[in-house]
């Protein structure tokens, strides 16, 4: 690895080439007065972004590209855009993200193939681009950079030849694409379509497995050069999520030279991007599942693992062919998403399962004689809510990015060959413990009465001390392999992904649920106060498919075996247990075999996701005290990492709190 | 028939082969000064307080009617965070092990199972046996001192698939000194573990300044004779539970 170039890097002087133009902010202003066309101004915005950055080369730096000038304009004036949100529903910044590209044939092909079938935005967009390319080049000439030139005679315009012109064409798409205003953008299969070119520089001998992770270092390096200028909740939710092994067509384990190499890279490099995710099946080597747990001791949160034979079979019964299917790759943080061709909304909305039991524990409570009955008045309500959520993302429009249009291998903004809606489901556990304690106390043993439950939950418990015991630390829960929990938890999800069968969105695409939570955790935690579960007003949700923050658990075991039991393919939007271990855990020699053990345990058992943690919490707690002195410590948040120093303290305090399992 | 227990740890990682279950058997004979877990000590019922989470609200000294709190004079349901355990429970062997065998089929694909340790196991022989008999198809491991009667030993060992046999001191005077006891039954029941023909290894914890000397290793090592001999490398953290129990950690 080049450590003058992460240095440069990581110490941000590479920031000093930085600028922003004050004379491109009224662009919005300049293009609603001449009433130009929505797809008009993005590539005259794109075509004004590529013009006015500077070529730049970094100490040491083999793959180029620098965002130099730094703000992207919008391209709607405030008045425009309010005209847009009355006759639409707006996705985030109104990007279509979470796509994965279709770098495979771009990078085969070069863009002046591509061109040829773009239409006359995408053209001046591939225009655009080579002319900053070409300026990389003369730069580089006249730098003495030779070896560059040649890679830049090539690429953009021709086809890759070779691994390292693959790369800079890599970063030439990406870069591009996120000056473009998109983002979330996902690198996908990378060691799919970029394995060809490994094994031809390695055949030739331009390569070997040495030179080729350098190479690979200094490209993974390129991932964290403008990452702070991607918006985001947080720093490092940037969508550079990378995807490794899995199955290939036939269904054969495709693991390759160049997986391992990744898991390498990340592991030597110890930076937040690209995000490593690992696809595993029951046909997986565990061989495989050793290298990812030598990443994952690396303590960046990294990999995290999806089952193939889970994912692939719920993506075929949700309509997706089989081949399509069997290349799944994650959106920016644990969606599964198809690429090339999907142009599915991942993450448009959430269901808040414990708003779902709040509601009914207020309205139905009294009025229920048994048990099921209150399941039925969730259940209604789950599908009341599902309802409700599907109106809220009627009539969805997205700004239209002409060079992602190019990128993908079909046109996306009318319609790709996947049109789907995805929604998140948050505090599963949560709602289920709260459902337990509803069926054990109050239906079943008669132990506490229904006004009492909802009075304790409305004062907070304040007055409530053995009753909060209870419910808190004594009660059944999600991951201590409790079938009273367990069961809810799979009622609630079959549930979800049972009202949403049959329904069309407005893209004409079907809606998919799922086990994630991305910040919802916190917000929809905010929107209630107590619950039965004995979680007091204003703690927040356990991260994504997780137990409930405070629950006494018997272990990972127990964990990983409710954590199994939901039928994933009714929920297969995707959304990961978490765990968090403790650093200690791996210590000694025979850790990486048992903990690949553990995952294998896991793919064996029919999980659909996991990603593990490695934790220190000492040093996380000298970190909040000394963020100084701890400015590379990494923490894994919800579908990505970040320096913990960076994050806002809500999100710090977060993972200080989750449960740790130590051995 | 029951038996006592303190803990049971899924996916131990450093209690024998693969990804293991450990059932932590409550009382032991020795008083090794370097105990990492002294609730395994003394073969009854204590209460452990977690400070870290008190907030000292006083909640559990307020008088409660619940019998199970009575002997220790505080309640264990109120406190807000959790921070009062009773540690020891007895549990039925046939229960204990329908508990470990709903287990059985992680243990078994991370190539596990399950170990028996403790506090010392072979104070609860008839137990452990009848534990052991009823855990059947599952990995079965055990982690001992050795400090019984050899016919206990053997009854006992004989059920395992695999022995964690510890030799902490070779000289005795020093082992009576650390440890409380005499070695003399452990050397003994080492002796016949050797040529029991069983699958075991010999462990011991490198005490800094106590067991860690050249000589007590070299006396250890020709006690192994080519045997397996791990040893243990010491946990700073291990006087963390005493202040929970209301105990002084000596070293």
């Amino acid at each position: 690895m080049s450590k003058i170039l992460r240095e440069f890097i990581t110490s941000k002087k590479h920031h000093t080439y930085r600028k922003t133009v004050d004379e491109i902010n009224n662009m919005a202003e300049e293009f609603a007065s001449l009433g130009l066309s929505p797809k008009e101004r993005m590539t005259r915005r794109l075509e004004k972004m590529l013009s006015l950055q500077e070529p730049q080369f970094l100490p040491d730096e083999k793959i180029c590209f620098l965002r130099t000038a730094i703000n992207i304009p919008d391209i709607f004036t405030k008045a425009e855009w309010d005209e847009i949100n009355k006759k639409h529903h707006i996705h985030e910044l109104g990007y279509m993200s979470n796509l994965s590209p279709d770098y495979e044939s771009v990078i085969a092909e070069g863009l002046l193939k591509r061109k040829e079938t773009a239409d006359e935005y995408g053209k001046r967009a591939i225009d655009a681009i080579i002319n900053l390319a070409d300026r990389y080049c003369s730069e580089a000439e006249k730098q003495g950079k030779t070896e560059l030139v040649n890679v830049l005679k090539r690429v953009p315009r021709y086809g890759a030849t070779s691994l390292y012109e693959a790369l800079q064409f890599f970063r030439i798409i990406h870069f591009s694409l996120w000056l473009e205003g998109n983002y979330h953008i996902t690198v996908g299969r990378f060691d799919q379509y970029m394995y060809p070119y490994l094994k031809s520089d390695i055949e030739k001998g331009i390569l070997n497995e040495a030179s080729a992770l350098e190479l690979l270092e200094d490209f993974f390096l390129s991932f964290n050069k403008d990452s702070d200028l991607y918006p985001g909740v947080q720093q490092g939710d940037n969508g550079q999520s990378m995807v490794l092994g899995g199955m290939d067509k036939d269904g054969n384990d495709a693991f390759n030279l160049l997986s391992d190499l990744c898991l390498k890279a990340s592991a030597n490099l110890l930076l937040i991007d690209p995000k490593i995710n690992l696809r595993v099946s029951k046909n997986t080597p565990l061989e495989v599942f050793e290298k990812g747990s030598i990443l994952t001791k690396a303590g960046l949160g990294f990999p995290q693992y999806s089952n193939d034979d889970v994912v692939i079979n719920a993506l075929v019964k949700l309509g997706y062919s089989l081949d399509d299917a069997r290349d799944y790759v994650v959106a920016a943080c644990w969606e599964f998403i198809v690429p090339k061709v999907g142009a599915d909304v991942a993450n448009i909305g959430a269901l808040n399962f414990p708003k779902v039991i709040d509601t009914c524990l207020h309205r139905d409570l009294e009025n229920c004689n048994t048990f099921d009955e209150f399941k039925s008045a969730v259940k209604a309500e789950i599908k009341a809510q599902a309802d409700e959520l599907c109106k809220l993302v009627d009539n969805l429009w997205f700004i239209p990015s002409p060079f992602m249009n190019v990128m993908m291998a079909c046109e996306i903004y009318d319609g790709g060959k996947y049109n789907n809606f995805g929604f998140h489901g948050t505090g599963v556990a949560t709602a289920a413990d709260s459902l337990a304690v509803i069926e054990k106390y109050i239906f079943g043993e008669g132990r506490i009465t229904k006004a009492e439950l909802i009075n304790a939950v409305d004062t907070d418990f304040e007055n409530n001390a053995e009753l909060l015991h209870l419910l808190r630390f004594e009660a059944p829960k999600m991951g201590n392999d409790d079938d009273l929990s367990d069961n809810n938890a799979v009622m609630l999800l079959d549930t979800f992904g049972d009202s949403l069968v049959g329904k069309t969105n407005c893209r004409g695409g079907i809606y998919r649920a799922g086990t994630g939570s991305a910040m919802y955790y916190l917000w929809h935690a905010d929107e209630i106060g107590a619950s039965p579960d004995g979680r007091r007003k204003g703690e927040p949700f356990g991260t994504n498919f997780s137990a409930s923050l405070f629950a006494k658990l018997n272990g990972p075991i127990s964990i990983i075996k409710s954590f199994t039991k939901p039928n994933f393919e009714k929920v297969i939007n995707g959304g990961p247990l978490t765990l968090e271990f403790a650093s200690s855990m791996f210590e000694g020699e025979e850790s990486i075999q048992k903990l690949a053990a553990f995952v294998k345990a896991f793919v064996d058992m029919g999980g659909h996701q996991m990603q593990l943690n490695a934790v220190n919490t000492e040093k996380l707690k000298e970190a909040q005290a000394h963020p100084e002195l701890h400015q590379q410590l990494v923490v894994r948040i919800w579908g990505w990492s970040a320096y913990f120093v960076e994050l806002d303290p809500e999100y710090q305090d977060h993972v200080l709190r989750r449960q740790q399992y130590s051995v | 028939m029951k038996g006592f227990v303190f803990d049971i740890k899924e996916l131990s990682v450093h209690d024998g082969p693969g990804c293991r279950i450990t059932v932590f058997l409550k009382g032991c004979p020795l008083r090794c000064k370097w105990c990492h877990n002294p609730e395994g000590l003394k073969p009854k019922p204590q209460l452990m307080v977690q400070k870290n989470g008190c907030v000292d609200c006083k909640m559990c000294y307020k008088p409660c009617n619940h019998p199970e709190c009575k002997p220790f004079g505080r309640c264990l349901h109120t406190c807000p965070n959790g921070c009062l355990k009773i540690s020891g429970k007895e549990w039925e062997a046939d229960e204990l092990a329908t508990h470990l065998l709903k287990n059985a089929e992680f243990l078994s694909l991370t190539g596990g199972g399950v170990t028996i340790s403790g506090g010392e196991p072979l104070m609860q022989p008839d137990f452990v046996i009848e534990l052991a008999d009823k855990l059947k198809g599952v990995h079965k491991a055990i982690q001992t001192s050795g400090f019984a009667t050899q016919e206990i030993y053997k009854k006992v060992v004989s059920k395992f698939d695999y022995v964690m046999q510890d030799i902490k001191l070779v000289d005795n005077e020093l082992h009576k000194k650390y440890t409380g006891v005499s070695n003399e039954v452990i050397l003994r029941n080492i002796e016949w573990l050797k040529q029991s023909g069983k699958d075991f290894i010999l462990r011991m914890p490198l005490i800094p300044g106590v067991t860690d000397t050249e000589e007590n290793k070299a006396a250890a090592l020709k006690i192994a004779d080519g045997a397996k001999l791990e040893f243990l490398d010491y946990n700073p953290l291990a006087g963390a539970k005493y202040e929970m129990l209301g105990m002084k950690y000596e070293l």
